[in-house]
Protein backbone atom coordinates (compact mmCIF):
# COMPACT_ATOMS: atom_id res chain seq x y z
CA UNK A 1 0.00 0.00 0.00
CA UNK A 2 1.45 3.33 -1.13
CA UNK A 3 1.98 5.64 1.85
CA UNK A 4 -0.12 9.10 1.52
CA UNK A 5 2.34 12.05 0.61
CA UNK A 6 0.18 14.70 2.22
CA UNK A 7 -0.14 13.16 5.49
CA UNK A 8 -0.75 16.16 7.67
CA UNK A 9 -3.26 17.75 5.55
CA UNK A 10 -4.90 14.11 5.58
CA UNK A 11 -4.79 14.34 8.94
CA UNK A 12 -6.61 17.40 8.55
CA UNK A 13 -9.11 16.54 6.60
CA UNK A 14 -9.87 13.13 8.96
CA UNK A 15 -9.68 15.02 11.98
CA UNK A 16 -13.46 15.96 12.34
CA UNK A 17 -14.46 12.47 11.86
CA UNK A 18 -11.61 11.34 14.64
CA UNK A 19 -13.51 14.10 16.95
CA UNK A 20 -16.66 12.95 16.36
CA UNK A 21 -15.99 9.14 18.12
CA UNK A 22 -15.44 10.90 21.21
CA UNK A 23 -18.32 8.97 22.50
CA UNK A 24 -17.13 5.64 21.64
CA UNK A 25 -16.58 3.17 24.56
CA UNK A 26 -14.91 0.16 22.53
CA UNK A 27 -11.08 -0.04 23.13
CA UNK A 28 -10.12 -1.17 20.36
CA UNK A 29 -11.67 1.62 18.41
CA UNK A 30 -10.48 3.75 20.00
CA UNK A 31 -7.24 2.42 19.29
CA UNK A 32 -7.87 2.30 15.60
CA UNK A 33 -9.07 5.77 16.22
CA UNK A 34 -5.53 6.53 17.93
CA UNK A 35 -3.33 5.08 15.57
CA UNK A 36 -5.33 6.36 12.51
CA UNK A 37 -4.74 10.32 14.28
CA UNK A 38 -0.74 8.88 14.49
CA UNK A 39 -0.84 8.06 10.74
CA UNK A 40 -0.62 4.25 11.23
CA UNK A 41 -2.73 3.23 8.90
CA UNK A 42 -1.22 0.12 8.99
CA UNK A 43 -2.25 -0.32 12.62
CA UNK A 44 -5.11 1.78 12.29
CA UNK A 45 -6.57 -0.98 10.00
CA UNK A 46 -5.88 -3.92 12.35
CA UNK A 47 -7.66 -2.39 14.98
CA UNK A 48 -10.65 -1.24 13.25
CA UNK A 49 -11.49 -4.94 11.89
CA UNK A 50 -10.42 -6.15 15.12
CA UNK A 51 -13.12 -4.12 16.76
CA UNK A 52 -15.85 -4.93 14.50
CA UNK A 53 -15.24 -9.05 15.74
CA UNK A 54 -16.03 -7.62 18.94
CA UNK A 55 -19.51 -6.88 20.56
CA UNK A 56 -20.34 -3.04 19.28
CA UNK A 57 -23.34 -0.57 19.12
CA UNK A 58 -24.81 0.53 16.00
CA UNK A 59 -22.96 3.64 16.46
CA UNK A 60 -19.48 2.22 17.40
CA UNK A 61 -19.87 -0.23 14.34
CA UNK A 62 -20.68 2.64 11.87
CA UNK A 63 -17.68 4.75 12.84
CA UNK A 64 -15.29 1.55 12.97
CA UNK A 65 -16.45 1.18 8.99
CA UNK A 66 -15.98 5.22 8.48
CA UNK A 67 -12.73 4.81 9.86
CA UNK A 68 -11.91 1.78 7.45
CA UNK A 69 -13.34 3.98 4.53
CA UNK A 70 -10.88 7.10 5.56
CA UNK A 71 -7.85 5.27 6.39
CA UNK A 72 -8.59 3.06 2.69
CA UNK A 73 -9.31 6.35 1.37
CA UNK A 74 -6.04 7.79 2.34
CA UNK A 75 -3.79 4.60 1.48
CA UNK A 76 -5.59 5.11 -1.94
CA UNK A 77 -7.40 1.34 -1.93
CA UNK A 78 -10.97 2.93 -3.15
CA UNK A 79 -12.50 -0.05 -4.02
CA UNK A 80 -12.10 -1.13 -0.19
CA UNK A 81 -13.11 2.69 1.03
CA UNK A 82 -16.26 2.78 -1.47
CA UNK A 83 -16.62 -1.03 0.55
CA UNK A 84 -16.18 0.22 3.91
CA UNK A 85 -18.61 3.26 3.13
CA UNK A 86 -21.48 1.17 1.89
CA UNK A 87 -21.20 -0.61 5.20
CA UNK A 88 -21.50 3.13 6.93
CA UNK A 89 -24.52 3.97 4.84
CA UNK A 90 -26.55 0.90 5.36
CA UNK A 91 -25.74 1.23 9.39
CA UNK A 92 -26.86 5.17 9.11
CA UNK A 93 -28.62 5.93 5.74
CA UNK A 94 -28.91 9.36 6.86
CA UNK A 95 -24.98 9.52 7.46
CA UNK A 96 -23.36 12.27 5.35
CA UNK A 97 -20.14 13.77 4.84
CA UNK A 98 -18.92 17.44 5.27
CA UNK A 99 -17.32 17.97 1.89
CA UNK A 100 -15.36 21.66 3.43
CA UNK A 101 -13.80 19.04 6.13
CA UNK A 102 -13.39 15.75 4.38
CA UNK A 103 -10.91 14.79 1.58
CA UNK A 104 -12.14 14.53 -2.10
CA UNK A 105 -10.94 10.80 -2.16
CA UNK A 106 -12.61 10.17 0.81
CA UNK A 107 -15.57 11.87 -0.63
CA UNK A 108 -15.38 10.34 -3.87
CA UNK A 109 -15.33 7.04 -2.64
CA UNK A 110 -18.54 7.43 -0.07
CA UNK A 111 -20.77 8.53 -3.20
CA UNK A 112 -19.57 5.77 -5.15
CA UNK A 113 -21.04 3.98 -1.99
CA UNK A 114 -23.98 5.51 -1.94
CA UNK A 115 -24.98 4.60 -5.88
CA UNK A 116 -23.69 1.12 -5.41
CA UNK A 117 -26.55 0.37 -1.97
CA UNK A 118 -30.21 1.00 -2.44
CA UNK A 119 -31.11 3.43 0.48
CA UNK A 120 -33.78 6.30 0.42
CA UNK A 121 -32.34 8.78 2.42
CA UNK A 122 -33.76 12.32 3.72
CA UNK A 123 -36.76 12.16 4.13
CA UNK A 124 -38.68 14.93 4.85
CA UNK A 125 -42.44 16.00 5.75
CA UNK A 126 -42.75 19.73 6.48
CA UNK A 127 -44.78 21.17 8.95
CA UNK A 128 -47.95 22.42 7.08
CA UNK A 129 -50.96 24.22 8.13
CA UNK A 130 -53.76 24.46 4.90
CA UNK A 131 -57.79 24.00 4.86
CA UNK A 132 -58.76 20.56 4.01
CA UNK A 133 -58.81 19.96 0.27
CA UNK A 134 -56.49 23.39 -0.14
CA UNK A 135 -53.61 22.17 0.55
CA UNK A 136 -50.67 19.28 0.48
CA UNK A 137 -48.11 17.94 2.79
CA UNK A 138 -44.71 18.14 1.00
CA UNK A 139 -42.65 15.10 1.00
CA UNK A 140 -39.29 14.75 -0.06
CA UNK A 141 -36.53 12.09 0.20
CA UNK A 142 -33.38 10.82 -2.09
CA UNK A 143 -33.53 7.50 -3.32
CA UNK A 144 -30.02 6.65 -4.45
CA UNK A 145 -30.33 4.08 -7.17
CA UNK A 146 -32.93 3.74 -9.96
CA UNK A 147 -35.89 1.42 -8.38
CA UNK A 148 -39.58 1.62 -8.03
CA UNK A 149 -40.36 3.58 -4.81
CA UNK A 150 -43.72 3.24 -3.54
CA UNK A 151 -45.16 5.93 -0.69
CA UNK A 152 -47.58 4.90 2.00
CA UNK A 153 -49.55 6.37 4.84
CA UNK A 154 -50.28 3.85 7.63
CA UNK A 155 -51.32 4.44 11.01
CA UNK A 156 -54.48 6.23 12.96
CA UNK A 157 -57.70 5.15 11.59
CA UNK A 158 -56.13 4.37 8.66
CA UNK A 159 -54.29 0.79 7.75
CA UNK A 160 -52.51 1.60 5.02
CA UNK A 161 -53.23 3.88 2.20
CA UNK A 162 -50.38 4.14 -0.61
CA UNK A 163 -49.98 8.29 -2.06
CA UNK A 164 -47.09 7.70 -4.91
CA UNK A 165 -45.87 5.26 -6.59
CA UNK A 166 -42.86 5.86 -8.97
CA UNK A 167 -39.77 5.19 -10.36
CA UNK A 168 -36.92 7.63 -9.59
CA UNK A 169 -33.30 8.17 -8.39
CA UNK A 170 -32.20 11.26 -6.99
CA UNK A 171 -34.44 13.32 -5.32
CA UNK A 172 -38.14 13.05 -5.35
CA UNK A 173 -40.63 15.49 -4.27
CA UNK A 174 -44.58 14.64 -3.40
CA UNK A 175 -47.44 16.26 -2.56
CA UNK A 176 -49.99 14.70 -0.48
CA UNK A 177 -52.99 16.38 -0.20
CA UNK A 178 -54.16 14.31 3.21
CA UNK A 179 -57.43 13.10 1.86
CA UNK A 180 -59.20 9.74 1.84
CA UNK A 181 -60.20 8.36 -0.79
CA UNK A 182 -63.92 9.77 -0.20
CA UNK A 183 -62.05 13.48 -0.60
CA UNK A 184 -62.78 13.70 3.40
CA UNK A 185 -59.70 14.96 5.33
CA UNK A 186 -57.87 12.46 7.02
CA UNK A 187 -58.42 11.93 10.53
CA UNK A 188 -56.76 13.66 13.52
CA UNK A 189 -53.76 11.31 14.48
CA UNK A 190 -50.37 10.10 13.88
CA UNK A 191 -49.25 8.23 10.84
CA UNK A 192 -46.15 6.77 9.36
CA UNK A 193 -45.29 8.10 5.96
CA UNK A 194 -43.56 4.99 4.75
CA UNK A 195 -41.05 5.31 1.74
CA UNK A 196 -40.19 1.79 0.54
CA UNK A 197 -37.57 1.31 -2.39
CA UNK A 198 -37.22 -2.00 -4.46
CA UNK A 199 -35.04 -3.10 -7.51
CA UNK A 200 -34.67 -6.58 -8.25
CA UNK A 201 -34.12 -8.27 -5.10
CA UNK A 202 -33.11 -4.99 -3.23
CA UNK A 203 -35.72 -3.17 -0.97
CA UNK A 204 -34.86 -0.41 1.29
CA UNK A 205 -38.12 1.22 3.63
CA UNK A 206 -38.09 4.52 5.65
CA UNK A 207 -40.36 6.04 7.38
CA UNK A 208 -41.33 9.57 9.04
CA UNK A 209 -43.81 9.58 12.01
CA UNK A 210 -46.48 12.78 11.62
CA UNK A 211 -48.85 14.21 13.71
CA UNK A 212 -52.09 14.92 12.15
CA UNK A 213 -54.92 17.26 14.37
CA UNK A 214 -57.75 18.81 13.07
CA UNK A 215 -58.76 22.59 13.85
CA UNK A 216 -61.50 25.37 12.94
CA UNK A 217 -61.00 27.53 10.54
CA UNK A 218 -60.58 31.10 10.89
CA UNK A 219 -63.60 33.27 9.96
CA UNK A 220 -63.04 36.51 8.18
CA UNK A 221 -64.14 39.62 10.17
CA UNK A 222 -67.04 41.76 8.45
CA UNK A 223 -66.02 44.71 6.32
CA UNK A 224 -67.06 48.49 7.69
CA UNK A 225 -64.69 50.29 5.86
CA UNK A 226 -62.72 49.79 2.91
CA UNK A 227 -58.54 49.99 3.81
CA UNK A 228 -57.65 53.47 2.28
CA UNK A 229 -60.75 54.31 1.49
CA UNK A 230 -62.98 56.64 3.70
CA UNK A 231 -65.85 58.05 3.30
CA UNK A 232 -66.39 61.90 2.08
CA UNK A 233 -68.91 64.48 3.66
CA UNK A 234 -71.48 64.18 1.70
CA UNK A 235 -72.64 67.82 2.04
CA UNK A 236 -70.26 70.96 1.65
CA UNK A 237 -70.36 74.47 2.61
CA UNK A 238 -70.22 76.56 0.27
CA UNK A 239 -68.88 79.79 0.56
CA UNK A 240 -70.47 83.28 1.67
CA UNK A 241 -71.78 85.17 -0.93
CA UNK A 242 -74.37 88.10 -1.53
CA UNK A 243 -76.53 85.16 -3.75
CA UNK A 244 -79.54 85.08 -0.70
CA UNK A 245 -79.61 88.88 -0.72
CA UNK A 246 -79.71 89.62 -4.73
CA UNK A 247 -82.62 86.99 -5.28
CA UNK A 248 -84.33 88.53 -2.62
CA UNK A 249 -84.08 91.78 -4.02
CA UNK A 250 -84.74 90.24 -7.65
CA UNK A 251 -88.15 88.52 -6.23
CA UNK A 252 -88.95 91.64 -4.66
CA UNK A 253 -88.41 93.65 -7.53
CA UNK A 254 -89.79 91.67 -9.66
CA UNK A 255 -93.15 91.22 -7.91
CA UNK A 256 -93.59 95.18 -7.18
CA UNK A 257 -92.29 95.93 -10.91
CA UNK A 258 -95.36 92.73 -11.48
CA UNK A 259 -98.03 94.66 -9.58
CA UNK A 260 -97.33 98.42 -11.37
CA UNK A 261 -97.00 97.04 -14.66
CA UNK A 262 -100.62 94.52 -14.26
CA UNK A 263 -102.61 96.98 -12.66
CA UNK A 264 -105.12 98.68 -14.29
CA UNK A 265 -104.69 102.25 -14.86
CA UNK A 266 -108.72 102.86 -14.27
CA UNK A 267 -107.82 102.26 -10.72
CA UNK A 268 -104.92 104.53 -10.22
CA UNK A 269 -101.63 103.87 -8.55
CA UNK A 270 -101.89 100.29 -7.47
CA UNK A 271 -100.72 99.77 -4.09
CA UNK A 272 -97.65 98.50 -3.20
CA UNK A 273 -98.26 98.17 0.68
CA UNK A 274 -98.93 94.80 0.61
CA UNK A 275 -95.74 93.96 -1.29
CA UNK A 276 -93.60 96.09 -0.15
CA UNK A 277 -94.32 94.42 3.42
CA UNK A 278 -94.18 91.22 2.48
CA UNK A 279 -90.76 92.21 -0.07
CA UNK A 280 -89.30 94.10 2.85
CA UNK A 281 -90.02 90.44 4.84
CA UNK A 282 -87.86 89.00 1.70
CA UNK A 283 -84.78 90.79 1.35
CA UNK A 284 -84.31 90.98 5.40
CA UNK A 285 -84.27 87.16 5.31
CA UNK A 286 -81.94 87.51 2.15
CA UNK A 287 -79.85 89.95 4.17
CA UNK A 288 -79.42 87.59 7.01
CA UNK A 289 -78.80 84.75 5.43
CA UNK A 290 -76.08 86.42 3.29
CA UNK A 291 -74.32 87.31 6.66
CA UNK A 292 -74.89 83.98 8.10
CA UNK A 293 -73.13 80.90 7.61
CA UNK A 294 -74.67 79.19 4.04
CA UNK A 295 -76.38 75.48 4.10
CA UNK A 296 -74.25 73.14 3.78
CA UNK A 297 -74.88 71.97 0.22
CA UNK A 298 -74.70 68.28 -1.01
CA UNK A 299 -72.05 67.20 -2.96
CA UNK A 300 -72.89 65.31 -5.64
CA UNK A 301 -69.40 63.81 -6.26
CA UNK A 302 -69.03 62.41 -2.79
CA UNK A 303 -72.40 61.28 -2.31
CA UNK A 304 -71.58 59.20 -5.78
CA UNK A 305 -68.31 58.02 -4.34
CA UNK A 306 -69.88 57.20 -1.02
CA UNK A 307 -72.53 55.14 -2.91
CA UNK A 308 -70.28 53.24 -4.62
CA UNK A 309 -68.26 52.62 -1.60
CA UNK A 310 -71.26 51.44 0.49
CA UNK A 311 -72.12 48.84 -2.43
CA UNK A 312 -68.49 47.95 -2.17
CA UNK A 313 -68.20 46.99 0.99
CA UNK A 314 -71.69 45.73 1.11
CA UNK A 315 -70.55 43.52 -2.22
CA UNK A 316 -67.65 42.34 -0.12
CA UNK A 317 -69.36 41.54 3.10
CA UNK A 318 -71.88 39.38 1.09
CA UNK A 319 -68.78 37.37 -0.38
CA UNK A 320 -67.12 37.05 3.29
CA UNK A 321 -70.68 35.58 4.60
CA UNK A 322 -70.50 33.13 1.65
CA UNK A 323 -66.56 32.26 2.65
CA UNK A 324 -67.78 32.20 5.98
CA UNK A 325 -70.60 29.71 5.27
CA UNK A 326 -68.19 27.83 3.94
CA UNK A 327 -65.36 27.85 5.83
CA UNK A 328 -67.38 26.77 9.13
CA UNK A 329 -67.89 23.47 6.90
CA UNK A 330 -63.81 22.86 6.44
CA UNK A 331 -61.29 21.60 8.30
CA UNK A 332 -57.99 23.02 9.41
CA UNK A 333 -55.34 20.37 8.91
CA UNK A 334 -52.11 20.67 10.97
CA UNK A 335 -49.46 18.48 10.26
CA UNK A 336 -46.13 17.98 12.06
CA UNK A 337 -43.45 15.64 11.70
CA UNK A 338 -42.16 13.74 14.81
CA UNK A 339 -38.82 13.35 15.91
CA UNK A 340 -37.70 9.76 13.91
CA UNK A 341 -37.67 6.57 15.97
CA UNK A 342 -34.87 4.90 13.98
CA UNK A 343 -33.68 4.69 10.47
CA UNK A 344 -34.22 2.34 7.37
CA UNK A 345 -33.43 -1.03 6.84
CA UNK B 1 -121.50 85.44 2.15
CA UNK B 2 -121.13 85.02 6.25
CA UNK B 3 -118.16 85.63 7.89
CA UNK B 4 -119.16 82.31 10.29
CA UNK B 5 -118.00 79.58 7.60
CA UNK B 6 -114.68 81.17 7.30
CA UNK B 7 -113.78 82.02 10.75
CA UNK B 8 -114.99 78.36 11.58
CA UNK B 9 -112.43 76.68 9.13
CA UNK B 10 -109.82 78.57 10.05
CA UNK B 11 -110.60 77.49 13.49
CA UNK B 12 -111.12 73.77 12.91
CA UNK B 13 -107.45 73.83 10.50
CA UNK B 14 -105.59 75.33 13.42
CA UNK B 15 -106.87 72.49 15.65
CA UNK B 16 -106.35 70.07 13.52
CA UNK B 17 -104.45 67.35 15.67
CA UNK B 18 -100.93 66.74 15.58
CA UNK B 19 -100.09 63.18 14.11
CA UNK B 20 -97.23 62.20 12.11
CA UNK B 21 -97.54 62.23 8.06
CA UNK B 22 -95.57 59.80 7.07
CA UNK B 23 -92.85 61.30 3.78
CA UNK B 24 -94.85 64.27 4.03
CA UNK B 25 -94.53 67.77 5.32
CA UNK B 26 -97.64 69.36 6.59
CA UNK B 27 -98.31 72.80 8.35
CA UNK B 28 -101.05 74.68 9.35
CA UNK B 29 -101.25 78.10 11.13
CA UNK B 30 -103.07 81.64 11.27
CA UNK B 31 -101.91 84.36 9.56
CA UNK B 32 -103.10 88.16 9.75
CA UNK B 33 -104.14 89.52 6.37
CA UNK B 34 -104.40 93.14 4.91
CA UNK B 35 -105.08 94.19 1.75
CA UNK B 36 -106.09 96.95 -0.81
CA UNK B 37 -109.02 96.84 -2.53
CA UNK B 38 -110.43 99.00 -6.04
CA UNK B 39 -113.14 97.87 -8.24
CA UNK B 40 -114.43 100.04 -11.56
CA UNK B 41 -112.73 103.15 -11.11
CA UNK B 42 -110.34 104.69 -8.79
CA UNK B 43 -113.14 106.18 -6.42
CA UNK B 44 -114.27 102.56 -5.28
CA UNK B 45 -111.13 102.38 -3.19
CA UNK B 46 -111.09 100.25 -0.43
CA UNK B 47 -108.40 99.37 2.70
CA UNK B 48 -108.69 96.74 4.75
CA UNK B 49 -107.41 94.10 7.49
CA UNK B 50 -108.64 90.47 8.96
CA UNK B 51 -107.22 87.26 9.92
CA UNK B 52 -107.06 84.09 7.93
CA UNK B 53 -105.05 80.81 7.74
CA UNK B 54 -102.81 78.87 5.72
CA UNK B 55 -102.25 75.04 5.50
CA UNK B 56 -99.17 73.75 3.49
CA UNK B 57 -98.86 69.86 2.44
CA UNK B 58 -95.69 68.32 0.65
CA UNK B 59 -95.34 65.19 -1.09
CA UNK B 60 -92.76 64.11 -3.64
CA UNK B 61 -93.23 66.36 -6.15
CA UNK B 62 -96.38 67.53 -5.14
CA UNK B 63 -97.43 70.34 -2.87
CA UNK B 64 -100.51 72.11 -2.25
CA UNK B 65 -101.50 75.80 -0.34
CA UNK B 66 -104.63 76.45 1.05
CA UNK B 67 -105.30 80.32 2.04
CA UNK B 68 -108.66 80.84 3.66
CA UNK B 69 -109.35 84.79 4.82
CA UNK B 70 -111.55 87.29 5.40
CA UNK B 71 -110.95 91.02 5.43
CA UNK B 72 -113.00 93.87 6.43
CA UNK B 73 -112.75 96.57 3.60
CA UNK B 74 -113.47 99.96 4.66
CA UNK B 75 -113.87 102.54 1.76
CA UNK B 76 -110.66 104.61 1.25
CA UNK B 77 -111.62 108.10 0.25
CA UNK B 78 -113.90 108.40 -3.34
CA UNK B 79 -117.27 108.04 -3.10
CA UNK B 80 -117.30 104.67 -1.68
CA UNK B 81 -119.06 104.59 1.46
CA UNK B 82 -120.20 101.44 3.40
CA UNK B 83 -118.11 98.90 4.33
CA UNK B 84 -117.74 95.38 3.19
CA UNK B 85 -115.99 91.50 4.04
CA UNK B 86 -114.25 89.80 1.55
CA UNK B 87 -114.02 86.02 2.33
CA UNK B 88 -111.68 84.15 0.26
CA UNK B 89 -110.93 80.86 -0.63
CA UNK B 90 -107.51 80.49 -2.62
CA UNK B 91 -106.28 76.79 -3.36
CA UNK B 92 -103.08 76.40 -5.57
CA UNK B 93 -101.58 72.83 -6.46
CA UNK B 94 -97.90 72.62 -7.64
CA UNK B 95 -95.57 69.67 -9.77
CA UNK B 96 -92.12 70.28 -9.42
CA UNK B 97 -90.87 70.23 -12.47
CA UNK B 98 -86.90 71.04 -12.63
CA UNK B 99 -84.90 74.02 -10.92
CA UNK B 100 -86.45 76.45 -8.77
CA UNK B 101 -90.00 76.19 -11.29
CA UNK B 102 -93.32 74.47 -10.70
CA UNK B 103 -96.13 74.20 -12.45
CA UNK B 104 -99.20 76.01 -10.78
CA UNK B 105 -103.19 75.09 -11.12
CA UNK B 106 -105.82 76.25 -8.56
CA UNK B 107 -108.65 78.50 -7.90
CA UNK B 108 -109.67 81.40 -5.99
CA UNK B 109 -112.94 82.36 -4.78
CA UNK B 110 -114.07 85.14 -3.01
CA UNK B 111 -117.33 86.55 -1.55
CA UNK B 112 -118.40 89.99 -0.77
CA UNK B 113 -120.89 91.13 2.22
CA UNK B 114 -122.53 92.28 1.71
CA UNK B 115 -123.51 91.27 -1.51
CA UNK B 116 -124.02 94.25 -3.79
CA UNK B 117 -120.96 96.25 -2.24
CA UNK B 118 -118.48 94.32 -4.19
CA UNK B 119 -118.12 92.06 -7.04
CA UNK B 120 -118.00 88.15 -5.69
CA UNK B 121 -115.95 86.11 -7.75
CA UNK B 122 -114.11 82.89 -8.33
CA UNK B 123 -111.78 81.61 -11.19
CA UNK B 124 -110.01 78.53 -11.88
CA UNK B 125 -106.09 79.82 -11.92
CA UNK B 126 -102.96 78.61 -13.86
CA UNK B 127 -99.34 79.41 -13.48
CA UNK B 128 -95.75 78.56 -12.44
CA UNK B 129 -93.74 79.24 -9.15
CA UNK B 130 -90.30 80.10 -9.00
CA UNK B 131 -88.61 78.93 -5.31
CA UNK B 132 -85.31 79.39 -3.95
CA UNK B 133 -83.54 78.43 -0.48
CA UNK B 134 -82.20 81.83 0.40
CA UNK B 135 -80.91 79.51 3.33
CA UNK B 136 -81.32 76.89 5.86
CA UNK B 137 -85.17 76.99 6.42
CA UNK B 138 -85.66 79.84 4.76
CA UNK B 139 -87.20 79.63 1.30
CA UNK B 140 -88.84 82.41 -0.96
CA UNK B 141 -91.36 81.70 -4.13
CA UNK B 142 -92.14 83.90 -6.80
CA UNK B 143 -95.59 82.70 -8.61
CA UNK B 144 -97.66 84.06 -11.04
CA UNK B 145 -100.33 82.88 -13.58
CA UNK B 146 -103.70 83.83 -15.04
CA UNK B 147 -106.81 83.22 -14.16
CA UNK B 148 -109.26 81.58 -16.54
CA UNK B 149 -113.39 81.29 -16.27
CA UNK B 150 -113.96 84.08 -13.76
CA UNK B 151 -117.67 84.36 -12.65
CA UNK B 152 -118.63 87.80 -11.21
CA UNK B 153 -121.68 88.17 -8.75
CA UNK B 154 -122.18 91.39 -10.94
CA UNK B 155 -121.87 89.68 -14.35
CA UNK B 156 -118.87 91.09 -17.23
CA UNK B 157 -116.82 88.95 -18.63
CA UNK B 158 -113.00 89.53 -19.68
CA UNK B 159 -110.61 89.10 -22.48
CA UNK B 160 -108.62 85.73 -22.75
CA UNK B 161 -105.48 87.36 -21.03
CA UNK B 162 -107.46 89.48 -18.78
CA UNK B 163 -106.71 88.67 -15.39
CA UNK B 164 -103.89 87.56 -13.93
CA UNK B 165 -102.51 86.95 -10.73
CA UNK B 166 -98.51 87.47 -9.32
CA UNK B 167 -97.47 86.33 -5.85
CA UNK B 168 -94.33 86.24 -3.53
CA UNK B 169 -93.64 84.46 -0.57
CA UNK B 170 -91.86 83.44 2.40
CA UNK B 171 -91.31 81.02 5.04
CA UNK B 172 -88.64 80.92 7.60
CA UNK B 173 -88.29 77.67 9.75
CA UNK B 174 -88.32 77.65 13.34
CA UNK B 175 -87.98 75.91 16.27
CA UNK B 176 -85.93 73.11 14.29
CA UNK B 177 -88.62 73.24 11.66
CA UNK B 178 -91.36 73.07 14.00
CA UNK B 179 -92.31 76.37 13.65
CA UNK B 180 -93.04 78.25 10.51
CA UNK B 181 -92.74 82.11 9.74
CA UNK B 182 -95.25 82.42 6.60
CA UNK B 183 -95.57 85.42 4.59
CA UNK B 184 -97.52 85.50 1.62
CA UNK B 185 -98.22 88.77 -1.33
CA UNK B 186 -101.25 87.81 -3.80
CA UNK B 187 -101.92 90.35 -6.07
CA UNK B 188 -105.13 90.07 -8.78
CA UNK B 189 -105.88 92.72 -11.62
CA UNK B 190 -108.59 91.72 -13.52
CA UNK B 191 -109.65 93.05 -17.02
CA UNK B 192 -113.24 92.96 -16.52
CA UNK B 193 -116.06 94.53 -18.74
CA UNK B 194 -119.58 94.91 -18.53
CA UNK B 195 -122.54 95.22 -20.98
CA UNK B 196 -125.75 96.86 -19.91
CA UNK B 197 -127.03 97.33 -23.03
CA UNK B 198 -125.52 100.71 -24.33
CA UNK B 199 -122.46 99.06 -25.02
CA UNK B 200 -119.01 97.41 -22.98
CA UNK B 201 -117.81 99.43 -20.32
CA UNK B 202 -114.45 98.63 -18.37
CA UNK B 203 -115.14 97.44 -14.71
CA UNK B 204 -111.40 96.02 -13.71
CA UNK B 205 -110.78 94.82 -10.14
CA UNK B 206 -108.12 95.02 -8.63
CA UNK B 207 -106.75 93.22 -5.24
CA UNK B 208 -103.55 93.96 -3.33
CA UNK B 209 -103.44 91.42 -0.20
CA UNK B 210 -100.69 90.65 2.03
CA UNK B 211 -100.55 87.90 4.74
CA UNK B 212 -98.61 87.33 7.80
CA UNK B 213 -98.56 84.65 10.16
CA UNK B 214 -97.15 81.25 11.21
CA UNK B 215 -97.74 77.68 11.11
CA UNK B 216 -97.11 74.65 13.06
CA UNK B 217 -95.42 72.27 10.81
CA UNK B 218 -95.99 68.34 11.34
Amino acid sequence: MRRPTCLPVAVLLFLPVVLSAQTIQNATLRRAQQSFENLDYRQALSSAHASLRERLTGYERARAYELLGFTYSGMDSILKAVDAFKQVVLIEPERDLDPNRTSPKALSAFQVALTQILVIRQLRVDSVQFIGGEGNVPIRYTVTQPSRVVTRVSGGPLSSMRIDSTVANGQVNIRWPARLPSGDPVPPGNYNVVVEASVGQNTFSTSQSIRVSHGSVDTLPHLTSLPGYTYLPETEVPPKSWRPMGLALVYTGVALAGTSALSNGDLGSPSLREGTVIGLGIVAAGFVMTLKKPAPQPARGNILYNQLLREQIARRNTEIAQENTRRRQQVALSVVPLPRAGGGR
Amino acid sequence: MRAGPIAVAAAALALVPTYPLAAQHFSIGPQVAFGDYRETTSDLHYRGGGVGAKASVVWKKFSADVWLSKVKYKPEGGTATTDFDASEVDVQLRYYISGPFSAELGFMNRKADPEFEAQSMGAVTAGAQMSHLLGPGVRMALDGGLMFGPKFSGGGSISALGAVRLGLGLTVDALHGRLRVTGDYEFQSVSRTTDDGSGSISAPIQQSLGRVGFAIAF
